[in-house]
């Protein structure tokens, strides 16, 4: 562990370079440019929003801003994920000419994707004024949540891009699971009044996905409080999931260039 | 007290139980498929004293390149050890961590970063690399519009000016025009005959490792067949590649 931390430290700033090529890259030459980071969310809550009023005729409180806040988080989960799968492929080219601790990639990508996440929580803070929704004190749990969010997407990733190396049909599993977890996570309805009586308190409990959009929505639509001692919990699994991940990479990250020639 | 900079002992390299599997194909066989074992590099010992230029030859699939990434630290080896006594390597090779739609002089720092090098030591040195690359006006262009040879020239620039410990040279002698190979040949035998710097280089071309090295190592199937005077070395291992 106190060499992820050395790591860290050492490569902080190529980190940071990293991810501002990144995303200046991903803008070059899309003639729209980052107009589409804001779009993309916008198109897809209206995409939902219509399956759900217009096709299941049932609603929520607020729904564009309920089903952009779970597809936010959801998309940060999403990608962290299926892009982990492949990232030591991907990369192919650094990896087989420098020596570069592996979990650094995978940083890099996050902080990608981190960055466009909080275009769309920004987007969610001015619909808030639009649907007149009150900015409350409870906007704060904002941090703790996703922090946990993080950690944990963090430790699962860290775990696949090992397995990821060396299973080469990996990625149709986990396209399979996450499809799966899209509709158990109740990204554009209400699990807790919408699922059946024992099965609700059990998906939200289970499902971290489910219970840190939960959360979101308590923070930014119901001015409620987090239940924090499952959100510890779950913080607590993420960081082991991310200290096994970390110490798998690291006894394993020199044969990785091996694999993929 | 011993001055090497480099010391090899006893390593082996095997590709074996890593060939990448498939649920698919697992599923179907229901049984795991018999790994395959092959062995790169069979017990290599040598030293390389600090300042010292060391030629790697032999044919193609002898080993040379593995040798060259263990030392460069991105394979492990499997058992045998590799001691740099804490010195800095680099392995000069070209366009690690390109992003083809940033500009070259973007690339230059991530590029560069990513070899190890701080901010600062870039910027201290861009203006350099940005003259010896010839790029001009280019490298604010996106790389994905360089010709081959402006791509090859910039990336040999990068690693040629930014300068560690220990350089090691897997075939980059044939970059550019005429007039930059030239360029190139002698930026690297300036670099080469630094005194602190020590270099392994792997060429097929001998006439350049005559000329350059100090030593010669001529590995054979994953084994030393030879190690000494480069004049020796070089005759020999062209008297063996005609009889073959």
């Amino acid at each position: 562990m106190k060499k992820f931390f050395q790591d860290i430290k050492k490569y902080y700033k190529y980190i940071i370079y990293a991810t501002k090529s990144n995303l200046k890259s991903e803008v070059a030459n899309s003639y729209l440019n980052w107009l589409w980071w804001i779009l993309d969310p916008l198109c897809f809550m209206l995409i939902y929003t219509f399956i759900v009023e217009i096709v299941f005729k049932t609603s929520e409180q607020y729904l564009p801003i309920f089903v952009l806040v779970g597809l936010t988080a959801w998309n940060f989960f999403n990608t962290t994920i299926s892009s982990s799968v492949k990232l030591i492929a991907n990369n192919k080219s650094i990896v087989t000419k420098v020596y570069i601790p592996k979990y650094i990639l995978l940083l890099i990508k996050m902080l990608t994707d981190l960055f466009k996440m909080f275009i769309s929580w920004g987007l969610i803070l001015i619909m808030m004024i639009v649907f007149k929704v009150p900015y409350t004190i409870y906007i704060l749990q904002f941090f703790p949540v996703l922090i946990v969010l993080f950690v944990l997407s963090f430790g699962i990733a860290c775990i696949l891009m090992h397995f990821g190396v060396f299973v080469e049909d990996l990625s149709n599993v986990v396209k399979i699971v996450l499809k799966l977890t899209f509709y158990l996570s109740g990204i554009f309805y209400a699990i807790s009044t919408r699922v059946p009586a024992p099965y609700n308190r059990i998906l939200l409990n289970l499902n971290p996905i489910a219970f840190i959009i939960d959360s979101f929505r308590k923070t930014f639509l119901n001015a409620h409080l987090v239940n924090y001692r499952m959100l510890g919990l779950w913080l607590l699994v993420g960081i082991i999931l991310s200290i096994i991940g970390i110490k798998t990479i690291q006894k394993y990250e020199n044969s990785y260039a091996k694999v993929t020639k | 007290m011993s001055k090497d900079a480099i010391t090899v002992k006893n390593l082996h390299i095997s590709y074996r139980t890593l060939k990448g599997f498939s649920i698919k194909k697992n599923l179907l066989k229901l049984k795991m498929s018999k790994t395959e074992i092959f062995e790169a590099v069979k017990g290599v010992s040598f030293e390389v004293e600090k300042g010292k230029i060391l030629g790697i030859i032999g044919k193609n699939g002898s080993g040379k390149s593995t040798l060259l990434r263990s030392i460069a630290g991105i394979f492990s080896p499997d058992t045998g050890s590799i001691d740099l006594h804490g010195n800095s390597v680099s392995l000069l090779s070209i366009g690690v961590g390109f992003q083809n739609k940033l500009s070259g002089y973007e690339n230059i720092f991530l590029s560069g970063m990513l070899l190890g090098f701080s901010e600062q030591q870039i910027k201290e040195k861009i203006n350099e690399i940005i003259e010896f690359s010839e790029l001009g006006n280019f490298i604010h262009k996106p790389v994905s519009s360089y010709s081959s040879g402006m791509y090859s020239k910039l990336a040999f620039s990068i690693t040629a000016i930014l300068e560690t410990d220990i350089m090691l040279i897997d075939e980059v002698f044939s970059v550019g025009d005429v007039k930059f190979k030239q360029k190139s040949y002698n930026k690297m035998k300036e670099l080469i005959s630094d005194e602190n710097r020590t270099v392994l280089i792997v060429s097929h071309s001998l006439g350049t490792l005559k000329e350059l090295c100090d030593e010669v190592l001529w590995l054979h199937d994953g084994k030393i067949k030879q190690i000494g005077n480069p004049e020796e070395v070089i005759s020999a291992y062209e008297e063996f590649m005609k009889k073959d």
